[in-house]
């Protein structure tokens, strides 16, 4: 199925935000403390659509709270009294401006975990109801490697409406799923295009080739730059190396990576009690956390810090991989800019995996 | 500020010497030039390590971890890491005789964006209070050590009430209960922190403004009177919380009230947390 192609300016795209605000439920990248991160906002003036990628967070707890409320409990002399809780407010119909492409591409690997054996309805639903508008980035930054990874950039699909901007400030709108060609026939309105109707479908040539062009100037600025099949290959074969040691010295154990991670998804659970009366939550966890595989006896698999790492970085590159067939890293480089110390996942799994050609 | 050659120099010789099992220092990161720790144990990557202005993370933060403990370690501070240490020294978490420090006579160290960190201009210690050998020029003498209410808390306290707290519930909303705080924090040094207990009712793993705020709150006021002003926990915060506002505020209450301020500059002083008296005010408790 082909889907529509718009062709509008930067004024024009400003208006189709607001008329999106205006209309619809809207998450974007809202400024707090110099960092953005997806908020509910109702006016363009309070987000910024193209906000840095260094200095926004991921979109994963719009689908995968930080917190979420799993049910609530009442204690009686008779027994315990659970219910529902509210209603999920993540559920309902509503658009996300501003995502990146690593952060669509996020829910692709997640989806594969939240479809296998247990069924997540709450993010399913939430999936279901949201239309992701998601901005081709002009340039690469410091730690970003997504072109490096196993999925096509240029063509990703994991959006429904994807934004490029083009030479002399002309933008592209185009719908890559069906949710997304039908959001954007409803809510594109002509007066916002540049030249009309026809005049677009006259250029879709010269679009695709301007979308291409913009997609090499972007692939073209990315210093960092690795084999991931071979970083696969390699970290398959080495579990036991004493690289790990030395790559993880000095982190510090905190959770910042994986609660910052797009693609992390572990999870605890904990209560909110007051007197009789609670709330269960269900909030991100962390596998760099000491306290993460201890267990009600005080035993402990991964006591050492290395370990964790070690968890962390097959996880990511060998598990997941062998399991669902994609990496559980989308090359955001979010964890490298968040972590304390500045550890970069892309040196330690490169690191790790060259010295597994030496031994 | 660039002590790269000197602090190479120190750490061959010490390694030469078999005085040290670890070097605790600074490399550049690969990629950028921002700077990572470095734990060094061979000693032919000693030409790694450097020492710039961008050598910005606490380096006392490491003697509590795995890979220091029991061991003789060499290590690189600054003014305000150096005063973590007096404190980790008298508090009993390091053994003197197994450390050998190289203090820094610091000029200040940036951030990301190239700027002087605020506390580095505000800084009243840059000189390393503790050390074996001390690289740079001595300033110390021409300081005045004299309390200055923090710019920030004095603006805060012009405040209304309410106006504050709804400052302070944003700063609490937009926690996320990652802990990167704590465990940047060279004084965080609990085997198990009283935030970790997800049974508690106060600290729930949950990421909810109330949580935030006990765990925030906790943390802070146990670093009451100890909190050398490194920003190791701010620079670590990944929704970039102006964290050193709690710690400054504990900072002027305990001045009003105990006239003590710069903790860990003095060694053997305990600081107005451990002391106890009967005289001792209370009315500044809620």
């Amino acid at each position: 199925m082909s889907f529509s192609t718009f062709v509008t300016d930067k004024p024009g795209l400003q208006k189709f935000y607001e008329a999106v605000l205006a209309s619809h439920e809207t998450y974007a990248p809202a400024e707090k403390f110099g960092k953005f991160d997806f908020k509910l906002v109702s006016r363009i003036s309070e987000c910024d659509p193209e906000s840095p990628i260094a200095k926004t967070q991921s979109i994963k707890p719009l689908f995968f709270p930080r917190s979420a409320k799993v049910m609530k409990y009442v204690a009686t002399s008779a027994g315990t009294d659970v219910s529902e809780v509210d209603e999920d407010p993540l559920a309902v119909k509503r658009i996300i401006i501003g995502a990146k492409h690593c952060d669509a591409r996020s829910l692709q690997v997640l989806d594969k975990v939240y479809n296998w054996d247990y069924i997540d309805t709450d993010y399913q639903k939430r999936r279901e109801n949201t239309v992701i508008i998601s901005t081709r980035c002009d340039k690469a930054d410091t730690h970003c490697f997504c072109t490096s990874l196993d999925y096509d950039v240029e063509n990703l699909d994991a959006m429904d409406v994807l934004v490029v901007n083009g030479a002399e400030g002309k933008i592209y709108l185009r719908a890559r799923t069906e949710k997304g060609e039908t959001f954007l026939k409803e809510n594109f309105s002509q007066q916002l295009a540049v030249g009309s109707e026809q005049s677009e479908v006259g250029s879709r040539h010269s679009a695709e080739e301007e979308m291409k062009k913009q997609y090499a100037a972007f692939a073209e600025s990315f210093r960092l730059k690795m084999n991931y099949k071979e970083v696969n290959e390699r970290l398959s074969k080495i579990f036991d190396t004493p690289e790990f040691e030395k790559v993880s010295a000095n982190c510090v154990s905190c959770n910042t990576c994986a609660f910052i991670c797009p693609t992390c998804h572990c999870f605890k659970i904990s209560d909110e009690k007051v007197k009789d009366t609670g709330l269960r939550y269900k909030s991100y966890d962390s596998c760099n956390n000491g306290y993460f595989t201890l267990m009600a006896g005080g035993h402990n698999p991964r006591p050492a810090k290395y370990r964790r790492w070690r968890q962390r970085a097959m996880h990511k590159f060998v598990y997941y991989k062998e399991r669902f067939g994609e990496n559980l890293c989308v090359g955001c480089g979010k964890c490298t800019i968040a972590c304390p110390v500045n550890i970069s996942i892309f040196e330690v799994v490169n690191q790790v995996a060259s010295a597994g050609i030496q031994e | 500020m660039n002590y790269t050659k000197q602090i190479q120099d120190i750490a061959a010789k010490l390694f030469a010497e078999g005085k040290i099992d670890v070097f605790v220092g600074y490399r550049v990161n690969g990629f950028d030039d921002n700077q990572v720790p470095a734990l060094i144990t061979d000693p032919q990557d000693v030409p790694k390590l450097v020492f710039t202005d961008k050598s910005v993370f606490n380096l006392v933060n490491y003697l509590k971890s795995e890979h220091t403990r029991r061991k003789r370690v060499g290590l690189v501070v600054k003014g305000c890491d150096s005063r973590s240490l007096n404190l980790m020294l008298t508090e009993s978490q390091v053994k003197r005789e197994n450390l050998y420090v190289i203090g820094i006579c610091c000029e200040g160290v940036v951030d990301e964006t190239g700027q002087k960190m605020q506390n580095c201009v505000e800084c009243a210690v840059p000189d390393a209070v503790v050390s074996d050998e001390l690289l740079g020029t001595p300033m110390s003498g021409s300081l005045t050590l004299t309390y200055r209410v923090n710019a920030d808390i004095a603006k805060l306290s012009e405040m209304p009430l309410t106006e504050r707290a709804a400052y302070f519930e944003e700063v609490f909303e937009n926690c996320i209960r990652c802990n990167a705080c704590r465990h940047s924090c060279p004084l965080c040094y609990c085997a198990k922190c009283c935030i970790d207990q997800e049974t508690a009712t106060l600290y729930n793993g949950a990421n909810t403004t109330s949580s935030a705020f006990h765990a925030l709150m906790t943390w802070s006021l146990h670093l009451a009177g100890r909190c050398v002003d490194c920003r190791n926990c701010e620079k670590a915060c990944p929704s970039h919380l102006p964290l050193h506002l709690l710690h400054k505020q504990n900072e002027s209450v305990i001045y009003e009230n105990f006239q003590e301020h710069l903790a860990g500059v003095i060694p053997e002083d305990r600081g107005a947390f451990y002391k106890y008296s009967l005289k001792d005010p209370d009315d500044f408790i809620m």
